[in-house]
């Protein structure tokens, strides 16, 4: 019996389901600062067989001003470095703060890393320019580190708004780099687009339902009907 | 389906919480010297839902890695410290802060406070207090017989006093400063605490290098605005109900495949 085409109904529910897990994850975080959604889009394998694919949308965020001196964001390409318990990571910004030995950290502690290591800054008015260059009453106290994603390849999402990096660093060059003092990146996802969206899933996934009870019809009357004498 | 469920479920607690926040900001749109908070959020631990991985059949295909977020979480509220409003009232002893810079309040336990709420008053041993009776430190003794108090745009304390001609110079305001004031802790009554967020705070006079200066009879408003703390309840209750949408949308899809098997 040919059961091939309920396992392409199968598979197309697995890969709507894929898109609705993700597309709860965006609209989930559509006030989170930083965040970059996720598109999931359909592969075709072996010219018939649906599979799930995503892809991270690099889009930038609105960047609302806040006046606050240690908001940092980042226009266009580009992401600062953090430490954590896992290893560096890249972020998009956000509201940083000062821990307990006055180093540079983001809002839930991470260490925001600078060319020499942690950025140590003493009292005073802090002062971050374009490049990256942090300055507390015209001194230079620390550089940024800015870095890029390797191109093509997907990245690996870390949770707090983080991406994991390439084992090789890759410096955005001065004068391209464009940090922004005093503003928040917020997070790229329309809402409005994720419930159209999400219309469209549950539309495609009745509609792939109701294809495999047809299936199923049709396989019961090969099981059950064909080659009975009446 | 479960994960989605859960990530939506996730975004609407965040909403909530975005909610709470506001409400208190609405709350102390008339709170002297009270700054507005904002809720800051971050993504949660991503899983894969499928590792790259490689599809059987006569020319061998890798099935691409998506990686599923699991939804939100708070990360922070923070204070917006922008400049209040500075509003008139012709009390001689309201003092408003134009620019950076805190009054420094000693609490009964022998810590130092900050506070941007200059509605002062003298206490019955003459000495300058805040309204909720603390001392404003550095201390500033008014003498019983002054007549007028004047505090000039950097902080100088004088009065006239019965008899004198002269003004007499009784004491100067001190200000801090803090290198990030949004990691102040706020203790209620309009008073901050020094946290290691915050940085240890810097004293100096008022109008001296990175301080504002004093503006007597006058208080700093609320720097919360109504329509813009409106708006971000009706983008908070909008993602509210989209993440609501999700849930049940992820319902719905789950009881599709439940009715399946006849």
């Amino acid at each position: 019996m040919n059961t091939l085409p309920l396992r392409y109904a199968a598979q197309a529910l697995y890969y709507w389901e894929r898109r609705q897990e993700v597309l709860a994850n965006n609209l989930a975080n559509a006030e989170t600062d930083g965040f970059k959604g996720m598109r999931v889009f359909a592969r075709l394998m072996e010219g018939a067989l649906l599979a799930p694919d995503a892809a991270t949308d690099f889009r930038q965020g609105a960047l609302t001003p806040t006046g606050q001196p240690l908001d940092l964001a980042i226009e266009g390409d580009g992401f600062f470095v953090v430490q954590t318990a896992r290893g560096e990571r890249l972020s998009r910004g956000g509201s940083l703060r000062l821990d307990e030995a006055g180093r540079l950290v983001d809002g839930s502690g991470r260490v925001l890393l600078g060319e020499r290591g942690p950025i140590v800054v003493p009292p005073g008015t802090v002062e971050v320019d374009r490049d990256g260059v942090v300055r507390v009453d015209g001194t230079e106290v620390g550089r940024l580190r800015i870095e890029r994603l390797p191109e093509g390849a997907e990245p690996v999402r870390d949770e707090g708004t983080l991406f994991v990096p390439a084992a090789e660093r890759i410096r955005v060059p001065e004068g391209e780099r464009r940090v922004r003092q005093g503003f928040i990146e917020r997070s790229n996802v329309n809402p409005l687009d994720g419930l159209v969206e999400m219309i469209t899933v549950q539309r495609n996934y009745a509609a792939i339902e109701r294809s495999i009870r047809v299936l199923d019809g049709v396989l019961e009357r090969i099981s059950n009907d064909i080659g009975r004498v009446s | 389906m479960d994960p989605a469920l859960r990530a939506a479920a996730t975004g609407m607690a965040a909403q909530q919480t975005r909610v709470e926040v506001i409400a208190n900001n609405l709350a102390n749109v008339n709170t002297p010297g009270f700054k507005r908070s904002r809720a800051h959020f971050e993504d949660l631990l991503y899983q894969m839902a499928q590792g790259a991985s490689a599809v059987g059949g006569p020319s061998v295909t890798t099935l691409p890695a998506i990686q599923v977020g699991r939804g939100t979480r708070l990360a922070a509220v923070q204070r917006i410290e922008t400049q209040g409003p500075i509003e008139q009232t012709g009390r001689p002893l309201d003092l408003a802060i134009e620019g950076a810079g805190y009054f420094q309040v000693q609490l009964p336990n022998g810590m130092t406070a900050y506070t941007r709420d200059g509605s002062f008053m003298i206490s019955d041993q003459g000495t300058l207090v805040t309204h909720g009776g603390y001392a404003v430190l550095p201390g500033v003794e008014v003498p019983p017989d002054a007549m007028s108090i004047t505090i000039s745009r950097s902080g100088v304390v004088t009065v006239e006093a019965a008899g004198a001609t002269e003004p007499i110079e009784i004491g100067r305001i001190e200000l801090a400063r803090f290198a990030n004031p949004s990691g102040l802790l706020a203790l209620g009554e309009n008073l901050f605490a020094e946290t290691p967020a915050s940085g240890p705070a810097i004293t100096g006079f008022p109008q001296e290098e990175g301080f504002g200066r004093i503006v007597q009879g006058s208080l700093e408003a609320s720097n919360v605005e109504i329509v813009q703390e409106m708006v971000d309840m009706i983008a908070a209750l909008r993602a509210y109900e989209i993440n609501s949408k999700a849930v049940k949308a992820s319902e719905d899809m789950a009881e599709i495949t439940n009715g399946m098997v006849r």
